[in-house]
C-alpha cells in the first residue's frame, strides 16, 4: 500500500487504525498514542510547507515532489549481508545499531560488551526510557515535517550515557537503504541523552544501496546535561534519486559541548534543520557542515542557533561546493536572547561554484538582543582562483588535477575540525574519492 | 634547446610582442633586461603556456616540438620551470603536497616510478639546505604567510628538485636583501649543467654578479633590441635605458 504525504494529510480515519495498518511501534503505549494523536491533529493543520511560497524558511526549497510522490510508509525485510554493510560501515571498531529499510537488524548491529555506564537501544526497545525527553527538543506545532515524524516513526535509535561516563568507542548509526523495493519511506527518531560529565562521539550514516527512489525522515533530539561532551558526526551518502529531509536538535546545559559536523552528498533533495539551544551558562557548540553536489541535486542547510543565557558561545563554519546545475541553500540563524550576556558567536560560510549552471543562495542572520556580545558572520560565493590553476600547471599537474586539489584545498579546513584523526581520515577519504580525478592521497 | 622566431603576440587586441628572436642552447645562462612594460613577464607567460594571448605570427621551437602548440602542464613536464615574480599562495594544500606531486608528475612524463612518501621526503631533506629552509616550511599551505624572501626561496626549492632543462626566473631577485640574494644565487647555481640552461629576467645588474650571464639581452616595446654579453649589463646599470629607447625609436621610425 503506497501513499503520498498530501494523501495522508487528508486521511479521516482514527490515527489509531491508521496506526494499526502502518503497524507502527507502542501502539499499547498511551502516552505515545496521546503524541501521535496530536501530531497527527498538527500535519492535518499544517501539511508540508508547499508550494506556499510565503514561508520564509521555505523560499528555496519546494517539497513539491515529495509531497506527491506515492511511498510505502510500511517497512519491509530486506537482506543486506554482513558484508555489504561492513564495506559501508566508516569504521571498524564501534557500537554500531544498523537499521536496513527502515527495520533494524540486529544480526548486523555490533552492540555486544557495550562498555558500563552505556545503554543503547532501538527505539522500541528504548521508547520507555526516554518518555520525559521525547519530542521536547522539537515543536510539533510549528515544524509539519518533525510532525509528520511523531505520527510515524517507526525505529531509530535510543543512547543514554550515564554520569562520568567517556565512552571508549564511537557510537555509529548505519542506516541502509537497499533498494530492493523503489519508494520505501523511513521515519525514525533517535534519542541521545548525555548524563552530567558524559562523553561520547556518535556518527550517523545514511546510505543508499542502490539508485532508488526513497524517502527518509529522521528527527534526532539530544540532550546534553551538564558539562557533558557529544562528537556528532553526520555522512549522508543516500541514493541521488532519494529525499532526505533530517531534523536535529540539542538542549545544552551548563558547560557542555555539542560538536556537531554534517556532510551532505547524496540524494536528490536534501533538507537539514539543525537546532541548538544554548541554555546553561558556559555551553557551547561548534556547527561544521560540508555539501558537495552536482547535476540536479538540492541541498538546503537550515541552522539555528539559540544563546538563551549569559556566556555560551558558538562556532560555525559551513562551506559548499556545488556543481553541474546543483542548488545549494545555507541559512544561518543565531538568537541571542535578551539575558545572553557576552555570548560569544561566530559563523561563517563560503561556497565554491565550478559550473556555470549552479546556484547558492546564503543568508547568514543574526537576532541580537542583549548589549555585550561579541558576533561575527560572513559569506563568500567564488570560483576557483585562475592564477592557482596556472601556478600548479606549471608544476606539472594537469588541469583536472590542479582542479581537484584547489577543490580539496577548498574544504579541507571543515575536515580539519574534526578532533578524531580516524574519523576524520576516513571521511577525508570519503570526499577525495568525490573529486573529479578519483582521489588524491595527501 | 630553444628557438623563438620572430613572435609576435597581442592580449586583449593589444600588440605585446612585436618580433622576438631568440635561440638558448644546452649550458648557456641568458639574462633579459629592459624597462617596464618591454614584455619580459608576456614572454615568460607564452613559455610557460599561460592562456590569453593571441600569437599572431612566429614560433617557438623547444627541444624539436612546436611549444605553443602544448598546455602548461606539458611544458613543464618538458622541463621548462617558471620561477614566478609574484609566487601564488595556496591555503589547503601543503607545500609538501604540491612538491611531491609536481615531482611525480615530472617523473611520470619521463616514465620513472613514482616517489614513495619516505625516498620522496629524505630527497626534499636533502635540498632543503640549498635554500636555507627549514623544515616545517613543508607543512605549511603553499607560500602561505611566507615574506617575500621565504616565498623566492620556495620558488628555488621547487626548481632544484624538479630539475628542470629551462629554468626561467622572473625577477627572482626583486626584493631580496643581500643574504636572501646570495641564498638564491647559490641556490640557481647548484642547477647548472652542461644540459641544463638558465633565463634571468632581471632590472638588475647585482644578480648578474652572482650568476654570470653568457648573453644579456635588452627587451624593449616587444623586441630584443640589442644583445651582448655581461658588459651590457654593467653598462645599463649606469646609463639606464634611454638611449635604448632611443635606438627603439630609430628602429622603429
Amino acid at each position: 500500500m503506497k501513499f503520498s504525504i498530501n494523501q495522508l494529510s487528508e486521511l479521516t480515519t482514527p490515527f489509531s487504525s491508521i496506526a494499526r495498518n502502518l503497524n507502527l511501534l507502542g501502539q499499547n503505549i498511551p502516552w505515545l498514542n496521546r503524541l501521535r494523536e496530536q501530531a497527527f491533529d498538527q500535519f492535518k493543520i499544517q501539511g508540508l510547507p508547499i508550494p506556499n511560497k510565503k514561508i520564509e524558511d521555505w523560499k528555496y526549497t519546494s517539497l513539491w515532489n515529495l509531497a506527491r510522490q506515492p511511498f510505502k510508509h510500511i517497512a519491509k525485510e530486506h537482506l543486506v549481508t554482513t558484508e555489504q554493510s561492513e564495506r559501508v560501515a566508516l569504521l571498524t571498531n564501534t557500537y554500531r545499531v544498523v537499521i536496513v529499510d527502515g527495520i533494524f537488524s540486529k544480526e548486523l548491529s555490533q552492540l555486544h560488551n557495550l562498555q558500563e555506564g552505556l545503554a543503547i537501544y532501538s527505539l522500541s526497545a528504548g521508547i520507555h526510557q526516554v518518555q520525559q525527553q521525547l519530542g521536547k527538543q522539537v515543536n510539533i506545532n510549528k515544524q509539519g515535517l518533525t510532525a509528520l515524524n511523531t505520527m510515524l516513526m517507526n525505529n531509530g535509535v535510543v543512547i543514554m550515557v550515564s554520569i562520568g561516563q567517556e565512552i571508549d568507542k564511537p557510537i555509529e548509526l548505519l542506516v541502509i537503504n537497499s533498494g530492493q523495493t523503489s519508494n520505501i519511506a523511513v521515519h525514525l527518531r533517535n534519542v541521545i541523552i548525555m548524563e552530567r560529565h558524559s562523553k561520547a562521539t556518535f556518527i550517523e550514516h545514511y546510505i543508499g544501496l542502490t539508485k532508488q527512489v526513497s524517502m527518509t525522515n529522521v528527527v534526532t533530539e539530544v540532550v546534553l546535561n551538564d558539562f557533558a561532551e557529544l562528537d556528532h558526526h553526520k555522512l549522508q551518502q543516500e541514493s541521488i534519486d532519494s529525499f532526505h529531509i533530517a531534523t536535529l536538535a540539542a538542549r545544552q546545559e551548563a558547560g557542555s559541548r555539542w560538536r556537531t559536523d554534517n556532510i551532505s552528498l547524496g540524494a536528490r533533495l536534501t533538507r537539514n534543520d539543525i537546532h541548538s539551544q544554548l541554555s546553561g551558562t558556559q555551553a557551547k557548540t561548534i556547527m561544521n557542515g560540508l555539501y558537495l553536489v552536482d547535476k540536479n541535486q538540492h541541498v538546503d542547510n537550515h541552522t539555528h542557533i539559540e544563546h538563551l543565557v549569559p556566556d555560551t558561545a558558538s562556532d560555525e563554519l559551513y562551506k559548499g561546493v556545488l556543481n553541474g546545475d546543483s542548488r545549494a541553500i545555507f541559512n544561518g540563524k543565531i538568537m541571542v536572547h535578551k539575558d545572553a550576556q557576552r555570548t560569544n558567536a561566530n559563523q561563517r560560510n563560503h561556497n565554491l561554484l565550478l559550473s556555470p549552471g549552479c546556484e547558492i543562495d546564503t543568508k547568514p542572520e543574526m537576532e541580537i538582543y542583549a548589549d555585550d556580545v561579541k558576533c561575527g558572520h560572513g559569506s563568500t560565493v567564488g570560483h576557483l582562483d585562475e592564477e592557482q590553476l596556472f601556478y600548479l600547471r606549471t608544476r606539472g599537474l594537469d588541469i583536472i588535477g590542479a582542479r581537484s586539489l584547489l577543490t580539496y584545498a577548498f574544504v579541507v579546513d571543515v575536515l580539519e575540525r574534526i578532533p578524531s584523526s580516524s574519523i576524520k581520515n576516513t571521511l577525508t577519504n570519503v570526499i577525495e574519492k568525490l573529486l573529479p580525478k578519483g582521489g588524491i592521497s595527501v | 634547446m630553444l628557438k623563438i622566431k620572430n613572435l609576435h603576440a597581442s592580449i586583449d587586441g593589444k600588440k605585446i610582442l612585436r618580433g622576438i628572436n631568440l635561440t638558448i642552447n644546452t649550458n648557456e645562462v641568458h639574462a633579459i633586461m629592459g624597462p617596464n612594460g618591454g614584455g619580459k613577464s608576456t614572454l615568460s607567460n607564452i613559455l610557460t603556456g599561460r592562456d590569453g594571448y593571441t600569437i599572431t605570427q612566429g614560433e617557438i621551437i623547444y627541444k624539436n616540438e612546436d611549444l605553443l602548440a602544448l598546455k602548461a602542464e606539458e611544458i613543464a613536464r618538458r622541463g621548462i620551470f617558471l620561477a614566478f615574480q609574484y609566487p601564488i599562495e595556496i591555503s589547503g594544500v601543503s607545500n609538501i603536497y604540491l612538491l611531491k606531486a609536481a615531482l611525480n608528475a615530472i617523473r611520470k612524463y619521463r616514465g620513472l616510478d613514482e616517489l614513495d612518501a619516505i625516498d620522496f621526503l629524505s630527497l626534499v631533506r636533502s635540498k632543503l639546505n640549498l635554500v636555507k629552509m627549514d623544515e616545517a616550511f613543508l607543512n605549511r599551505g603553499v607560500n602561505e604567510g611566507f615574506s617575500g624572501g621565504e616565498k623566492k626561496r620556495n620558488e628555488i626549492l621547487q626548481m632544484i628538485l624538479l630539475e628542470p632543462s629551462l629554468a626561467i626566473l622572473d625577477e627572482t631577485d626583486s626584493g631580496l636583501d643581500i643574504d636572501s640574494l646570495r641564498i638564491i644565487s647559490d641556490g640557481v647555481k647548484t642547477i647548472r649543467s652542461s644540459d641544463r640552461s638558465i633565463v634571468l629576467i632581471t632590472h638588475y645588474q647585482r644578480l648578474l654578479n652572482h650568476i654570470i650571464p653568457d648573453f644579456v639581452h635588452v627587451l624593449s616595446h616587444g623586441r630584443i633590441v640589442k644583445s651582448g654579453n655581461k658588459e651590457l649589463a654593467k653598462e645599463l646599470e649606469k646609463t639606464g635605458y634611454n638611449w635604448i629607447n632611443g635606438e627603439n625609436m630609430d628602429m622603429t621610425s
